[in-house]
């Protein structure tokens, strides 16, 4: 018998307006020890499983059909005191944002403890008494530094990479049976992801433990898992052994997640964009043919009248697809050309020596205490150039982006741009600085204002110039087609949008006064790869456009060699390397550059 | 009720504002719909008890006081003068108050510290207490009552606006506001205050229950209005006297005490629940 045995489960959303089926019909088994990845975009319906097993469904959403057994424990009709028994200590949960999942006001030793009361409790046994010697091993095993002292402190005090180690280390110290990884790396940085996928796997082969990955990452899935599941809209599209999805995918659908992965070191192709986004369950309820075909590239008129029949495309291999063998014939474009320095291409931009400090503790009468978060950091740009900045968390890049934009003072160093200093504070610098630089924030959903619509939004720089509204509504049109969104956005709020709606709109805000430098911090992280491919074409397009520079500040290299044409390594507040892209990632120099570079996730090349 | 504006949409608004517009349409319409005078004395009538007690007189439908006053008249004036020392009062203190906090929670640095110590010094003085000196020092009348109020009460504004507007100015559209060329003005107007105003409206709600209370007190203390202008704190204290003989004038000003604060705060606890995001957000998730 399988650890968890699925059949035929399917969630559905009851509301006002009708029955929706969020996931359909899911059948799939699991062995102890064996990892199963569950792939697909945000709202397919990923993380239904892992709330199902938990019965922590949203609300209105429930279980419409089939069963779940673990263990041989019916999850589905078990008594609740003995699901929560089992939750924590058959079944482990590690969470997308580790920070959240901590208490904030409890040190790790605290919440450890806790825990380790609560997995004796559910055995019947007295709570633990040298809690401290087991806490302190299990952080070790983790490879934590100094696991004595982590026991001490609170979450606040912890990168977000060790905060996920811990909740790891929490996770198997129940030496559980089943382990849901929901998203574990998205929010973290390339460098520290690769270290907790080594370790979730690591733990599992030491414990015989079976692990649901849950991603969007198809790359990341391929790394770990021995099975993928790939979903769309609620239904299981594709499935089969790791390797094989990812080498040989059998349906469009997947081998358009696999081409939207920005390519490795040892490719060079271009991103294949699908085009929307996936549709709403309320668009999908009366739908007879295949879910995907709207989107599909190789639909035929069949798909979007019969629903798709499951076809075994080798042993153990499942696609939902009319002709699995067209999946083949999508090939993705041709790579963007990296453009070479032309030596007397124009310079836009330069910065010498630019230091950031900040005081950390003001002292009376002593010298106080300062925190470099940037060191002597030197760059120019040439018109037209896509400038990569990377590096992990705490490098100092995002201090760097406000700096250049003018958010920040530098508290040494100078700045040009088109030839004219622009180190100086006053009126006139800034308003030029504001006509040429402008900058696309990280996070969409703090970089937008709610109470504002789009339309306002993306012309916000026409408010200071006294603009007419009708004005304003027509270069809000022409910015929203430019970024490929369509002019009834306008009046929408962005609570009403998805997130890459969203980062499109906080692009054309800052288009809005024809810039010649874009400074874009993390403007894909954190998003489906989807959507990312569509927004690093958008940048490419413009710059075909529009003649438009940009330095993008990220940690994923694979996206900074897919669309820089120069990068910018930092480490701790320093520069340690630069150069033409191609160089530097085929010939790193600096140290820290090639642990970088050892860290990027699936050397995989396409076929 | 979805033709109503959001911020009217439960049952909470709705009740304390009606009972507010009837505060409100009995102070505009006092002269109009008083019976008598609320000054006229019928030395021949005093203390009668009201309407659907025994002995009542149905020509004063709430009675009289111990100098024949009517007091459904009385009422009626005082809720004049406590409705324009609940809207001034608090729309004073509203306005220091929050510039302040904007000034404070938006510039940060020195400002804010300067700004958070006074407040620190300002709570530190019992409420009441500081009303009490104050208006010994500013003299008795309507517009001290109200001066007194805005000063002691700016700080339950600043304080609380403050920590919200920090949390704007964080947000990263504020910065980028700033990067599209806006003033420091046009981004406080722009940006940070509709997302400090559902806050704001809600306070200045709960503070004009509170100034209703504080007048009722001075008034009662015989520090705010002059003897000749019916009040509410003052008719309690007028009938202090005879509680024992004739209840009813001690009970009904008090009763007209407590509707009017329980409006305000039946309907600052509903605008908080549908104005505030946190709690809307944690709704429609």
């Amino acid at each position: 018998m399988s650890l968890l045995e699925v059949d035929r489960l399917s969630v559905s959303l009851g509301n006002a307006r009708g029955q929706f089926t969020v996931l359909h019909e899911l059948t799939f088994r699991l062995e102890p020890g064996q990892v199963l990845g569950l792939v697909g975009e945000s709202g397919a319906g990923k993380s239904m499983i892992g709330r199902t097993i938990a019965q922590l469904l949203p609300p209105k959403f429930s279980v419409s059909n089939g069963t779940l057994v673990f263990d041989g424990h019916d999850m589905l009709g078990i008594d609740p005191d003995r699901r929560r028994a089992m939750l924590g200590r058959d079944i482990a949960f590690i969470p997308q944002e580790p920070l959240a999942a901590l208490n904030p006001v409890l040190t790790i030793g605290q919440q450890i403890r806790e825990h380790l009361d609560h997995i004796a409790r559910g055995k019947g046994r007295q709570p633990v008494t040298d809690w401290r010697a087991t806490a302190i091993e299990v952080l070790t095993a983790a490879h934590l530094n100094d696991p004595a002292g982590i026991l001490g402190k609170y979450p606040h005090q912890l990168s977000g990479g060790m905060c996920q180690r811990i909740l790891i280390a929490m996770a198997f110290l129940s030496r559980p049976k089943l382990l849901i990884a929901d998203e574990p790396t998205t929010a973290l940085d390339v460098s520290v992801q690769a270290r907790i996928i080594d370790l979730i796997n690591e733990m599992r082969k030491a414990y015989g433990t079976a692990v649901i990955f849950i991603t969007h990452d198809l790359r990341l899935a391929r790394q770990i898992c021995d099975e993928v599941l790939v979903l769309y809209a609620g239904r299981q599209v594709e499935f089969g052994p790791g390797p094989e999805v990812f080498d040989r995918p059998a349906h469009p659908y997947t081998r358009a997640l696999q081409l939207a992965i920005p390519p490795g070191m040892t490719e060079s192709r271009g991103l294949f964009t699908l085009p929307d986004r996936m549709p709403g369950l309320m668009a999908l309820k009366d739908l007879t043919g295949c879910r995907f075909a709207a989107r599909c590239p190789v639909a035929s008129p069949k798909c979007h009248t019969h629903a798709p029949p499951d076809i075994e495309v080798t042993p153990g291999h499942l696609s939902l697809c009319h002709s699995p063998e067209k999946t083949g014939t999508i090939t993705p474009p041709p790579a963007p050309a990296h453009r070479h320095r032309d030596p007397d291409s124009p310079v836009l931009f330069t910065a010498r020596d630019l230091s950031r400090h900040y005081v950390t503790r003001q002292r009376l009468l002593r010298r106080p205490e300062t925190f470099a978060a940037v060191r002597a950091a030197s760059l120019d740009l040439a018109e037209g150039e896509f400038l990569g900045v990377v590096g992990e968390s705490g490098s100092g890049k995002s201090t760097l982006a406000r700096l250049l934009v003018g958010l920040e003072a530098p508290t040494s160093g100078r700045m040009t741009l088109l030839g004219r200093d622009v180190s100086g504070e006053d009126a006139e610098t800034a308003a030029f600085r504001r006509a040429n630089v402008q900058m696309v924030f990280q996070d969409p959903q703090s970089a937008l204002n709610p109470r504002r619509r789009v339309g306002e939004i993306v012309t916000q720089a026409m408010e200071v110039m006294q603009s007419s509204a009708a004005d304003r509504a027509t270069r809000a049109a022409e910015l929203l087609s430019e970024i490929g969104l369509s002019p009834e956005m306008a009046a929408r709020y962005p609570s009403q949008m998805s997130g890459g709606q969203k980062q499109r709109v906080n692009i054309a805000r800052a288009l809005c006064n024809v810039p010649r430098l874009l400074i874009a911090d993390e403007i894909v992280s954190g998003l489906d790869v989807s959507v990312q491919a569509q927004l690093l074409e958008l940048l490419l397009r413009l710059r075909q456009e529009r003649a438009l520079s940009i330095i993008l500040i990220s940690h994923d290299l694979s996206v900074v060699r897919y669309l820089c044409d120069r990068v910018l390594v930092m480490y701790r507040g320093d520069v340690v390397e630069s150069g033409e892209v191609d160089t530097v990632f085929a010939d790193p120099q600096a140290e820290y550059t090639r642990k970088l570079l050892a860290a990027m996730p699936g050397e995989v090349a396409l076929a | 009720m979805t033709f109503l504006p959001i911020w009217l949409r439960n049952t909470r608004s709705i009740v304390g504002l009606s009972l507010l517009l009837i505060v409100c349409g009995a102070a505009l319409l006092a002269p109009l719909i008083a019976p008598h005078d609320p000054n006229e004395q019928d030395l021949l009538n005093t203390l009668l008890p009201p309407v659907w007690a025994e002995g009542g007189d149905a020509v004063y439908p709430f009675g009289t006081d111990s100098l024949g006053r009517d007091i459904l008249s009385r009422l009626l004036f005082g809720a004049r003068v406590a409705m324009t020392v609940a809207i001034t009062a608090s729309f004073g203190a509203m306005l220091l108050g929050g510039i302040l906090a904007h000034v404070a929670g938006y510039f940060g640095g020195w400002v804010d510290w300067l700004i958070g110590r006074v407040i620190d010094v300002w709570l530190s003085f019992p409420p009441v207490v500081l009303s009490l000196i104050l208006m010994v020092g500013l003299g008795s009348g309507l517009q001290n009552v109200i001066l007194a109020i805005i000063l002691v009460d700016w700080t339950r504004f600043c304080r609380v606006l403050r920590a919200e507007v920090m949390i704007v100015r964080r947000r990263d559209y504020v910065a980028a506001a700033r990067l599209l060329g806006f003033s420091h003005i046009r981004t406080i107007a722009r940006e940070v205050l509709p997302a400090t105003l559902p806050l704001l409206i809600t306070l200045m709600s709960l503070e004009m229950g509170v100034a209703v209370v504080v007048e009722a007190i001075l008034s009662f203390a015989g520090m705010s209005v002059g003897t000749n202008v019916p009040a509410w704190g003052q008719m309690i204290s007028d009938a202090r006297q005879d509680i024992y003989i004739s209840p009813w004038s001690l009970l009904l000003p008090a009763f007209a005490v407590f509707i009017t604060v329980f409006g305000f705060n039946l309907l600052g606890d509903g605008l908080r629940r549908s104005l505030d995001t946190r709690l809307t957000q944690t709704e429609r998730a």
